[in-house]
């Protein structure tokens, strides 16, 4: 998850980074190329200068000392001395006979003597600094003597050091603060994306909400705007869906309300003949009326026809009915619970146990049908949401118990506060099993082998009903003493926070 | 008991009218507002089921108009609509309960019986659930024409339980009924009252069913014949 939640500005970050450092290094190896290029150059110039000086440096010797051992006389020429007095300390000159001994000048420089007249050029390190040195083999006014020509301000012999300080070192930095800066433009750049796509992941799947596009950067907009041109068809076609199950649910329940009126009245008549009589045979004046409305009055016409149906007949036909019109009914309930239908309802304070009575009450004669022992555990409180959404979340949830549940069994409404407000129905019937339990949520899964009467829709209706109030529903078993799964625990847990708090008048 | 059915799909009413005949009472039965208006100027009903969706005016409607006419007879309002606006409409115009369609026969009657059982204690005063009837004006309890002698903190519990049925009464709301006599009253007294009044009640076909966690209901004892 985490992986994925820094994908997006990695792998941007990533490609940002190399795609600026490739060039920046480039560039700093072409400007290392252009300053040894021009060191090269400064050398050569260097050179060329020493050799220009050289055989000033030959004329300046004027003449012998006066004394075997005294230097010769020197009178330096303009030039070298233009060329010494600024680089006091950078350079040098020094007269030296054939043997190597220097006569005048600067007595470190004792570069080997040349074999040719032509002047020769090395470097020499003295005191830290490297010379240039040019040493020509010359005949002066003082004999054949040895000219030496040093200057220390010697970019050739220093270009590897300065390419490493100057250059590669500067443009290493460069390039590293080059990196964080990107980095850090980078992210705080695509911030609104990462923000986009952070928002984009958070949202619940079923939240087809627009984007605000105020609050994205101009640069996403267009992609802002066509996600949210998107999210706008999805959510047309699935509110049509809803309004089309919604319609037809809603369709169904007149004529199923004159089918099921007609069949509950037989049924009745069914229940109030004797048990003995195991053939019905309607009465002359009910089975075989038709009605007809004049002016809005009513008068009966007899039919020539007349039908016979088994007792049992008639009672398959009433439980088939009655299973139908449930249909429509949770079909409707499930379109309404839809959590963009009912955020469009207000929410009202809902409280729980007057709810828990409530439905008790209205399930108390199917129980009793079963002999099934229906109570409830409810301590007072009070949660915020939609009242008739709960009161079919929890109808449903007991009526579910009720048919699961064998004869005698115990069913258990409860309402009350642990950590959060919660809503319960716990029942001591088979139970459902932990690898069923995600599909018992879905809708029309019905799990295998059971033998009650249901549409499977009543877990599902819980289920949205629960997701349109920020709920969670959670299956467990009643008790799993022994190993054994016996019962089935649901509960309705309500976020904490202004969605639920206790009533302090109750 | 005379119904007054307002009903204009021809099924659903003659299915209506087939059940509530079966169940002893006699229907009559109109298409429209204006007929329903019409009978009620001189026929005397003694509760009426209409439906919200009839031609012209409509359920809401013609509840309005049998209000302002002056007609207390209770009025349960049928709909194929199911928002809330509509029921909180149908109850604000002044009818007693509604039912959203399809129902099932058994539902219909019971909200019937327990409309025309309000309506009768308030305008005699007397309370009845099958055999057994309480005359809250003489304080007087009868079943099956004998009298049943009632001490007055049985007789709050009786009062009480009977108002409720068809639905069960909360434990703690019969204790507040008894805390006007006796003020140190505890739950455990209620449990004796009621024991006492299954002991009086059973002899009559009446029983006192436990709910656990919530309290007491009154039902006819199994076997003992369906009274309207």
């Amino acid at each position: 998850m985490s992986n994925n939640r820094s994908g997006l500005s990695t792998g941007l970050q990533s490609r940002l980074l190399t795609l600026l450092l490739l060039p920046l290094s480039i560039f700093a190896m072409v400007s290392a190329w252009f300053d040894y290029q021009s060191a090269g150059s400064a050398a050569i110039q260097q050179d060329q200068r020493l050799l220009r000086l050289v055989p000033l440096m030959v004329d300046s010797i004027v003449g012998l000392g006066q004394k075997p051992n005294e230097p010769p006389v020197i009178l330096l020429a303009p030039a070298i001395e233009d060329f010494l007095k600024p680089r006091v300390g950078s350079a040098g000159y020094a007269v030296s006979d054939l043997q190597g001994n220097v006569l005048t000048g600067d007595i470190w420089l004792n570069s080997p003597t040349p074999t040719t007249f032509e002047p020769e050029f090395h470097s020499e390190i003295s005191s830290g600094t490297t010379f240039r040195v040019v040493a020509q083999r010359a005949k002066t006014a003082a004999g054949e003597v040895v000219v030496q020509l040093a200057d220390g301000s010697d970019p050739q012999q220093n270009w590897v050091q300065s390419l490493i300080f100057k250059i590669l070192l500067p443009n290493l930095l460069l390039t590293i603060a080059a990196a964080f800066a990107v980095n850090f433009a980078i992210a705080r750049a695509l911030k609104p994306l990462i923000d986009l796509k952070d928002a984009v992941e958070r949202r619940s799947p079923r939240d087809l909400s627009a984007i605000d596009t105020e609050k994205s950067p101009q640069e996403v907009q267009p992609l802002v705007n066509s996600l949210n041109r998107l999210f706008a068809t999805v959510n047309a076609q699935s509110e049509n869906q809803r309004r089309f199950v919604a319609d037809a649910a809603h369709q169904l329940r007149t004529p199923l309300a004159a089918l099921q009126a007609q069949v509950e009245a037989w049924a009745q008549l069914v229940t109030r003949k004797s048990a003995a009589e195991r053939a019905l045979t309607l009465p002359v004046d009910e089975k075989s009326t038709v009605f007809t409305e004049k002016n809005g009055d009513v008068s009966v016409k007899r039919s020539q026809f007349a039908i016979y149906l088994e007792a049992d007949e008639i009672l398959r036909l009433q439980s088939a009915t009655r299973r139908t019109s449930q249909l429509a009914h949770q079909l409707l309930a499930l379109s309404r619970a839809d959590e963009n239908s009912a955020a469009a309802q207000a929410t009202s304070r809902v409280d729980l146990q007057t709810l828990c009575e409530e439905v008790l009450g209205q399930q108390l004669d199917a129980a009793m049908a079963k002999q099934i022992d229906l109570g409830m555990e409810a301590q007072p409180i009070a949660v915020q949401g939609y009242e008739w959404l709960l009161r079919e979340l929890l109808a449903n949830l007991v009526d579910n118990a009720i048919q699961y549940t064998p004869q005698g069994g115990r069913v258990t409404i409860r309402c009350g506060r642990a950590e959060q407000a919660f809503l319960e129905v716990e029942d001591n019937g088979p139970g459902i099993d932990a690898a069923e339990r995600e599909k018992v949520l879905e809708r029309f899964y019905r799990v295998a082998g059971t033998a009650a009467q249901g549409n499977g829709l009543g877990l599902a209706i819980a289920q949205e009903i629960a997701r349109s109030h920020g709920a969670s529903l959670q299956l467990q078993d009643a008790n799993s003493a022994g190993g054994v799964a016996r019962g089935l625990r649901i509960t309705l847990v309500f976020p904490n926070g202004p969605y639920a708090r206790i009533a302090a008048s109750l | 008991m005379r119904l007054l059915l307002v009903e204009d799909d021809v099924m659903v009413a003659s299915g209506i009218k087939l059940g509530l005949t079966g169940a002893g009472y006699a229907v009559d039965w109109v298409g429209s507002a204006e007929r329903a208006l019409d009978v009620m100027a001189t026929e005397v009903f003694d509760a009426a089921i209409i439906d919200i969706g009839l031609p012209r005016a409509d359920g809401l409607e013609l509840t309005r108009r049998i209000r302002q006419n002056a007609y207390a007879l209770p009025i349960l309002i049928l709909t194929a609509r199911d928002a809330l606006s509509d029921r909180v409409q149908g109850l604000d115009g002044g009818a007693d309960d509604y039912m959203v369609k399809p129902f099932e026969l058994p539902e219909l009657l019971a909200r019937l019986r327990a409309l025309l059982r309000r309506s009768q204690a308030a305008t005699s005063a007397t309370l009845s659930f099958g055999a057994l009837t309480l005359d809250t004006a003489l304080r007087q309890a009868h079943a099956n024409g004998q009298s049943l002698d009632l001490g007055p903190r049985e007789w709050t519990v009786m009062e009480y339980l009977l108002i409720q049925a068809p639905k069960p009464a909360a434990k703690d709301k019969i204790l507040a009924a008894l805390t006007g006599w006796d003020k140190e009253i505890t739950a455990n007294a209620v449990e004796v009252y009621i024991s006492r009044l299954r002991g009086k009640l059973e002899p009559h076909g009446i029983a006192l069913r436990s709910i656990r966690g919530f309290g007491y209901r009154l039902e006819h004892a199994a076997g003992a014949a369906l009274a309207l």
